[in-house]
This record gives C-alpha cells, structure tokens and sequence, in this order.
C-alpha cells in the first residue's frame, strides 16, 4: 500500500494498451474535469475541496453494544489524497459490513485501496495528504467519521484495534516490549505500572511467547520476526477489541511462522468472538480464514461474497482472473499461467468506466464509456459490480475455474 | 531439459566471519551456505526453495562470484569460477547473469533504460559492435514485452512488473546460458507476477537459458522448475525433480513445508493435516549439531517420543538416494520416508 503515499510509485507509467489521456473522465461524485486532470489543482484549490471532519464529543460513559450482531458498516466511504501531481481517488464509495465472530477478508493489489480502507476506520489515515470526502463508519449504529479526535481515541485501541505487516517499524526500538503492551492499560484503563506489567506478562503468555516473564523486559530488535508478529498481537487484543483489523499480518513472514501467527488469529478469535478485518493478497491465507471476502480493484469493491463461492464460482472478471492467474502448490498447470494482461491503473489518471475495462477480456462499449458499475446482488450473498455479469462468457468463465482444482487427488504427499 | 551438465557446484561454503571487540577480533562464523553441491542441465530451471536465512540468496550470489567462497569449487562449462581471473573470468561472467529481487533499488534512477540494459555491452564490447548497440537494447525491450520506444525513459515511469522485464533484459543483453533469479516476482502484485512467470518461461524455451530460480513462494517455484533443491540452514536438505519434491517429499523439513503453505481452495479447510512446526529457524552462526533439523523436527519427536533420536543429533546426514527404494530422491534425513510410510515407522 506504500505506493499509494508514494507519489512516484502511482505516476508510474501508463500500460502501452491504454492511452491514458484520452480516457480521463470524472469519476463519480466527484467534480474533476479531463481539463483539472490534464492541469494538476494548485495547493489552494486542493484545500477548498470539501471532507468529513468530526466534532461530536461522546459522554465519557458512553457504552459500545452492537445491534442484532453487527460490529461494523462501511457505507459509501470515499477518500482522497491530495498530492502535488493532482488528486488520487484511493477509495471511490466502498461499503461492507462486519459481524460478531465473523471474519471478512479484503482482498486486493497494492494501490487498490485495502489499507487505505483500514486507516479511514481506524481514523489514522496520513491528514494531509489523505481525506475522507464520502460516506459512514458507523461502529454499533454510531458514524466514527463524526467524532472529534477526543472521542475517537477511546474507540481506537479499546474497541477496534489493528496490528500492521511491518512490526519491527511498528514498534518502539528504544522502549521494551513489556513497556509498550503495558503502556495500553496505563493508558486506557490508568493502572500502575506494577499492575500493567503484570498484565503484559499475562498477554504474552497468551499469545505464546515463551519465558513471557523474563522476555518482558527485552527491545524489539531481540525477537524474531514471528515472536514480534505476536508482540504486536499482544498489544492489539490487551483492552479486548470487539474488533481486530490485520493489516498483511504475515506478508513479511515464512510459511512455517505464517501458519503459527494465522492459528494464533484463530485461537484468539474463537476465544473472544471479536470480528476481524484480514487484509491481505494472499488467495491462500483468505481460502483458509475468512468467512466472507470482499475484493477490491482501483478503489471500489467488485465482488463480496462468502468465502466458498468466491472460489467455486468467481463471477466478476477480475476475481475470475486472479483465481486463474495464482500459481498452485498441489497441481501443476499448463505451461503458461493465465495472466491478466495490462497493469493495474493509475489512480492519478483513472480510466473511464469500470475501471477494470482496460483489461478485461469481456469489455464492451458501456464498460469503457458508462458510469462504473455497482454492486449488484447476484446470489443469496454474492455482489458482484460488473455490467457483464450476466453474459454467458462471463458465467461460463466462472464455471471453468470450478472445475480447475482437479489436484485433490495429486496431493496424498502433502496431506497424509 | 536433459542437456549436458554446464555449471557444477562442489561443497561451496560461505562462512561470514562475526567481529566483536575493540579490535575486531573474529569470534564466529555466520555459516550462511554449508557445504552444497549440484548440478545445472542447460535449459533447465532448478528452483532453490527456503525460509529467509537458509542461504539461498547467498548463494546465488556465490554462483556469480559476487562473493568468494570459503571453499568449494564451480566448474563452469569445464572451466573453474573460482580460480579463472582477468579475460577468463569476463568470459564466464558473461554467461552467468542476475536478476535481482527488487526491481526498485536494482536499477539506478539516473539512467534512461537504454544505457541500463546497454550498460553490460560496455563492459563487453565484443558482443555487439557499437553501431548496433541501440537497436539491440531495442529488440532486448520487444522481447520482454516492453515499448521500444521507451527506450529513453527512466526507472521511475516504470511500474513495478515492467521494471523487472528492464532487469530481465539487463540479464539476458550478453546471451547468457544460465540467468540466476533471486526472487525475481515476489515483489510483484499477484496479477502482474504470472506475467513476468510467463515471460521467463518464454525466455527461457526461446534462448535455451537455464535458470537458478531463487524463491520462497513454494507454488510459483513448483509452476516453473524441472528440479528443486530444498534449503534449511545453510544446506540442501532435499533435491529431486518438482513431481518428487512436491508429490513424494521425503525429508520432514520438505513436508512440514509444504504442509504449512494455504492452498487457495476453501474446500480443503479443515481436510487438511498441517505439520505445525515449532519455534523459528535456529541461528546459522550456531547451528544444532547433527542434523540442522533436529531441534525443530516432528518425525524425530515422534519417533522417539521427547528426546531425540541419538543418530539425529550426532551425524549430519548426507544428501543422498536411500538405498532401500524410500526415498527415490536425494534427501539428508536419516529417516527419509514418504509421509505415507511414516505411519509405519511411527
């Protein structure tokens, strides 16, 4: 996701198949011109654009209780950042929702907008250059995005906490581990340290670390990658979150610590029914965890489905080709890897239409010129945002991958 | 993919002496690759499979003699790497070519393309006369599927996938017979990696290279290999074809490996039987005696019960066949069974 702060990364040059200037139009809701495109906004004209800010203040005893079991709804939430090389819409109206015990997996390509989702719900979004300009989170019936920083902080940490990819830069080199965990109930809940260190002790514990009680006072730097994975566990989870957003929890982790750090997830969630948010890439880590999967692509959501039928039966063009395009372990494909063709867009110049269109095998004239399509409701769960979803070429692709697993019976070396 | 054997690597060591004190006395060694040794066909992919810090990437660098061993010998098309210096050594440099892990820090941002992927014909002019050089950086861009009138662009108005097609291009300027591939797609997004999978493998059918294929995505080397060398701590622990490796491992780092990587089918959730392994990768600058395994290793606990077995713990197993049909494959265990069998021995 660093490359959507990273200005270079998203000015990157253009897929050769696409041209990008003449394909700049508007993106909806919003107010820019092929013409503001082509001539980036000055810095003043940047700050009138208009963005949420909060101002209420909770009463100090307000109680968090979710209604009929849901945690979370995102609705309609927009943002932007704004950047020297004009206006990026990291995220163009996105909404899901998040249950009691429920796990949702996000899944999608850096600069699609996954993390970017997480930091407007967690409130820790970069201010400048990122804004959120549209929509609600609303978290047990109340919008997030309408409290003052005051109110907010209680709500981050002790009722919605994240853990990120990176736990060496996420944690503090200079102070021990133990100081940083017992710094959430000095904090939140003002014990003493003599109280909250012991506590710290109790939470390494239960995320495994062992020789808690003397590994409390080591750094950061003097754990492994897996064992600081779990540190920042600890912390997420020590004022018991109703819910948990991992951010690419073990992208910079080996396969033999990633399935450890994924189990302790589970262990967790099954003992406090806490919903999660699964960031993440990764088709095989989602195909092990999540409940439900909501894919995203240049900043909107283009298929939520549960987990099972997003596999059997992807019906938005993308997620057909992503599925295709993952290299398995238990069988060998072809030779050739069904790629997607083309690259992802560039959030700076974003195509018109669906945003998918530049590199989808199924595109006609209204994905290229259209308003981008929505989400729309083709099964008992499944969304899909897709003006072809209902072409035979494109249901006949969703039935292809169905068949496409046929390595079960390949595989008795990998599970006995 | 069965050619002649063109690079044959001996018992390379590369130990990375640790200094401490005032004076920078040496007080250990970083035992980073430990004694390795295989063969490469030419036009064949071996994929070096490992966790991070098992030496693979070390390793590659070795086969370029971008580091000097500790000892251990590389014979290349007959000829030592090692001990070749001067005209020779650029001679073989030239056949062996890199391509790195991050296509953002490997390409310097000050230079257009064209003198990036024209930069290995000044240092060896006599593969293309100077007149043709341009047309050849040209060609070179058409090959790994980029614009070649791009060829006066910089790094940075590259993405990610295509700048790792300009540094596949830088690797195969020189026509190189075997191209070492640190890492070459785990940078990438997911839709943008089988593109540059796919580009190797074109590559590869077209110009006959052979390719050291340096990864830690166990699927992605399975896609793209002919044989893979399994690495833990420095050593090859298992080496065998892709089918025997992924199919039929035999050693129990291969198959707690395999086990531990999710397969993108939600159906299999649950059916699964994930060997867990305990505790992270012990330090190579004080790996266990015996077997590098052995403190992490389920069949040696199992087997006898929470002690180890005494054979584990004194005697490094040698990376060989086991005679008794087992383990058709090279592999260091001293137990090498199939998982199916290892039930009986139990």
């Amino acid at each position: 996701m660093s490359t959507l702060v990273d200005p270079a990364g998203i000015a990157a040059g253009h897929p050769a198949p696409l041209d990008a200037t003449t394909h700049i139009v508007p993106v909806a809701g919003t107010t820019a011109t092929a013409e503001a495109l082509r001539k980036p906004e000055t810095a003043r004209q940047q700050r009138r654009r208009p963005h949420i800010k909060g101002t209420i203040v909770l009463p100090a005893d307000h109680t968090w209780t979710p209604q009929d079991g849901r945690l979370l709804e995102v609705h309609d939430l927009a943002v932007e950042f704004r950047m020297r090389e004009g206006v990026a819409y990291a995220i163009n109206g996105v909404s899901f929702h998040l249950d009691q015990g429920e796990t949702l997996a996000i899944l999608g390509e850096s600069g699609s907008g996954k993390s970017v989702t997480a930091q407007a719900i967690m409130g820790i979004l970069d201010t400048p250059p990122g804004y959120v300009t549209g929509g609600e989170v609303r978290y047990c019936g109340t919008d997030l995005l309408t409290l003052a920083e005051k109110s907010r902080r209680k709500v981050r940490g002790a009722q919605i906490a994240m853990i990120f990819q990176d736990a060496l830069s996420a944690l503090n080199p200079v102070f021990t581990v133990g100081n940083q965990i017992a710094e959430m109930f000095r904090i939140h809940r003002g014990m003493n340290a003599t109280d909250a260190q012991a506590e710290a002790v109790r939470l390494m514990e239960r995320v495994h670390i062992p020789g808690a009680a003397q590994r409390v006072k080591a750094y950061p730097h003097q754990f492994s990658g897996g064992m600081r994975q779990r540190i920042m566990i600890a912390m997420a989870i020590a004022l018991n979150p109703a819910i948990l957003i991992a951010d690419e929890p073990t992208t910079a982790l080996d396969v033999t610590v990633q399935a450890q750090i994924m189990d302790l997830l589970k262990e967790l969630q099954h003992e406090s029914g806490m919903g999660m948010i699964l960031i993440t890439h990764d088709l095989g880590v989602v195909a092990d965890v999540a409940d439900r999967i909501a894919v995203m692509y240049a900043g909107r959501l283009v298929e939520t489905a549960p987990v099972g039928p997003v596999y059997a039966n992807p019906r938005h063009p993308y997620t057909q080709g992503l599925l295709e395009s993952v290299p398995r372990l238990d069988t060998k494909l072809g030779e050739i890897l069904p790629a997607i063709g083309g690259l992802p867009p560039n959030l700076l110049a974003m195509p018109s239409g669906c945003p998918f269109h530049p590199r989808c095998k199924h595109a006609i004239d209204v994905c290229r010129t259209g308003t981008p399509p929505l989400l729309q409701q083709v099964t008992a769960n499944g969304h899909v945002a897709c003006h072809r979803v209902d072409h035979p070429d494109v249901l006949a692709a969703s039935h292809r991958i169905a068949t496409v697993p046929g390595g079960a019976a390949t595989t008795e070396g990998v599970r006995p | 993919m069965n050619g002649e054997v063109i690079l044959q690597a001996r018992d390379l060591v590369k130990h990375y002496p640790i200094k401490a004190g005032v004076i920078k006395r040496t007080v250990g060694h970083v035992r980073a690759v430990d004694g390795v040794s295989f063969d490469l066909h030419a036009g064949e992919t071996l994929g070096v499979v490992g966790e991070s810090g098992c030496g693979k990437s070390t390793l590659g660098r070795l086969l370029l003699r971008l580091e000097e061993p500790t000892s251990g010998s590389v014979t290349f098309d007959g000829a030592d790497l090692y001990t070749a210096s001067g005209s020779m050594l650029r001679r073989m440099r030239r056949d062996i070519q890199i391509v790195f892990q991050d296509p953002y820090t490997s390409l310097n941002p000050r230079k257009t393309v064209g003198d990036i992927i024209g930069e290995p014909f000044d240092i060896h002019p006599d593969v293309v006369p100077k007149g043709g050089r341009r047309r050849r950086v040209q060609e070179l861009l058409d090959l790994v599927g980029l614009n070649p009138e791009h060829i006066n662009r910089y790094p940075h108005q590259f993405s990610g996938g295509q700048r790792q097609r300009i540094g596949v291009a830088r690797g195969i300027a020189l026509n190189p017979k075997v191209l070492v591939c640190d890492e070459p797609v785990s940078a990438l997004d997911v839709s943008v990696q089988a593109q540059v999978v796919n580009l190797l493998e074109k590559l590869q059918r077209e110009l006959n290279l052979a390719y050291i294929f340096i990864a830690h995505d166990l699927a992605v080397v399975r896609h793209i290999s002919d044989r893979v060398a399994v690495m833990y701590l420095g050593r090859v622990v298992e080496l065998g074809d892709e089918a025997q490796i992924y199919d039929h491992p035999t050693h129990p780092y291969t198959q707690a490996l395999l086990s531990a990587v999710p397969v993108p089918d939600p159906s299999l959730r649950g059916t699964r039987q994930q060997i867990m392994l305990t505790g992270d990768v012990p330090s190579p600058a004080n790996p266990p005696s015996g077997c590098r395994f052995h403190t992490r290793c389920w069949l040696a606990q199992q087997m006898a019960g929470d002690s180890v077995p005494p054979q584990c713990r004194e005697a490094l197993p040698d990376l060989v066949e086991r005679p008794d049909g087992l383990s058709a494959h090279a592999s260091a265990c001293h137990f090498a069974t199939p998982l199916g069998a290892a039930a009986g021995t139990a």
